[in-house]
């Protein structure tokens, strides 16, 4: 038995939101808030989104969705290209190998675990740009982004949840 | 996974497996290709940057509309509530500008009198074109901004950006409607500086942080925190004499300098359309509004 068109469609739609939000997320990322301390350093938000649909729907943020991300952001922000699309595939990566801990968890948990990998992210990058501008970047940037994305993972985990559990159930 | 897949699809999983596998270092490498692509400076890889900009720059520019419409609402109820003592503040800061524009309309003539006087050269003109930030890179990585204003706006790459206070940096990257600005704090940004009173010239280096420092000075000058800097105007790209900022603190090691500009609000900025007679060709910085699509619209306007 074949699904209609029309489901197939609709599932396909509902399929492709957590990748076009995260689009958006990069497009906000960038967009100047004005919020003072805010305009310097903002949090990332794209390693929060790849952290959860990997965990929770890894087929709708393949591999190849998190490097268009990262190449996206990269154009936008103007870092190094291919910088954004390789942390992006390291936190896709090891979430996917550490699923299993993660799924029908506690949220407590999971907060931790993204604590983990983002740090691991947070490391590969500082690492990775004071090599490509061959110099020491300033540490604390980095750690303050970490700090100021571990602090809103939970707002953008409950927005996520309410997502998955109603737009896309049938998923 | 997904409850109703066919035999098939069972039997194509390892197999689905393994080239998911293999995607995943391919794309990888790939990223590790890009970044050696990006340090080789291939102009492709540029091209593409600024056409990617130029593509979303309308989608940045309605999105920050209402955001920047927000901040201003919010700044707005913030001032309403101390309306009566920045009122007062005003008149008292009014009271002693207009000394100071007293003072400075005098010396300016003084100044215009003793150039006649020795034949000087005067400064090109300096044409401002206004723009929008529209992107703010926000990372830990990079310091830029994007502008609303591109190559049919009469931008060009090295051209100075400077916001009410102060340089905020140079156009390093530039599409046709869209251009990417490389603040002072970015770690590949320098700028030659002088000290305003003591006329001792250096190069502004930025690290990234939100200080950037004062490098290459004469061993045998003397700086305290407090001193001002403004653009030098060596190698005839950046105009002289433009406020940068003052210097913050005087290290063993490192002279930090502190900014005017206030990075948090950076909303409409000034691109320096800066032309040295016979130094650069009009093709990169044209010096004339007969250019710009924006010296068409104030020429139509007259």
């Amino acid at each position: 038995m074949n699904p209609t068109l029309a489901y197939q469609f609709n599932r396909f739609l509902r399929g492709s939101v957590p990748f076009a939000l995260a689009c958006l997320m990069a497009l906000l990322g960038v967009v100047p808030t004005g919020i003072s301390g805010f305009g310097i350093i903002t949090p990332s938000l794209l390693t929060i989104a790849v952290f959860y649909w990997s965990i929770h729907r890894p087929y709708l943020m393949g591999a190849p969705l998190c490097f268009l991300l990262g190449v996206l952001s990269d154009f936008l922000t103007g870092a190094p290209l291919g910088l954004t699309s390789l942390l992006l595939l390291v936190v896709h990566g090891v979430t996917l190998s550490q699923r299993r801990i993660f799924i029908g968890k506690s949220f407590i948990l999971s907060w931790f675990g993204y604590a983990l990998i983002a740090l691991l992210a947070a490391l590969v990058g500082w690492l990775l740009s004071s090599l490509y501008s061959l110099a020491v970047l300033p540490f604390l940037p980095v750690m303050l982004q970490y700090a100021l994305s571990l602090l809103v993972f939970p707002l953008f985990a409950f927005g996520f949840g309410i997502l998955q559990n109603n737009l896309l159930r049938l998923t | 996974m997904a409850p109703r897949q066919g035999n098939v699809f069972k039997l194509a999983w390892p197999l689905k497996t393994i080239i998911q596998r293999s995607a995943f270092l391919a794309l990888v490498s790939l990223a590790v290709g890009l970044l050696f692509l990006g340090k080789a400076n291939i102009a492709a890889v540029d091209r593409l940057r600024m056409a990617t900009t130029d593509f979303l720059a309308p989608v940045l520019t309605t999105i920050s509309e209402p955001v920047s419409a927000f901040h201003r609402a919010v700044a707005r109820v913030q001032s309403l509530t101390r309306l009566i003592e920045e009122n007062e503040r005003l008149r008292e800061e009014n009271a002693r500008l207009l000394k100071w524009q007293a003072a400075g309309r005098a010396l300016e003539q003084e100044n215009e009198n003793f150039r006649q006087l020795l034949n000087a050269l005067s400064d090109p003109l300096v044409l401002p074109i206004t723009a929008r930030v529209i992107g703010d890179s926000g990372g830990p990585f990079v310091r830029t901004l994007l502008l609303n204003a591109g190559q049919r706006d009469g931008v060009r790459v090295g051209q100075a950006v400077v916001a009410p206070l102060g340089l905020i940096g140079r156009i390093a990257e530039v599409g046709d409607r869209s251009a990417r600005v490389l603040l002072i704090t970015d770690i590949n940004s320098r700028i030659p500086v002088v000290l305003e009173k003591s006329r001792q010239k250096g190069i502004l280096v930025g690290d990234n942080s939100t200080l950037p420092l004062l490098e290459f000075l004469p061993t045998t000058s003397t700086v305290a925190p407090g001193d001002r800097l403004v653009t030098s105007g060596d190698g005839g790209m950046l105009p002289a004499g433009r406020p940068i900022g003052f210097v913050s603190s005087v290290g063993e090691r490192d002279i930090r300098v502190q900014g005017y500009a206030d990075w948090n609000r950076l909303e409409y900025v000034s691109i320096l359309r800066y032309d040295l007679p016979g130094m650069s060709g009009p093709e990169d910085n044209p010096g004339d509004l007969g250019e710009s699509r924006l010296g068409e619209s104030r020429l139509d306007a007259q």
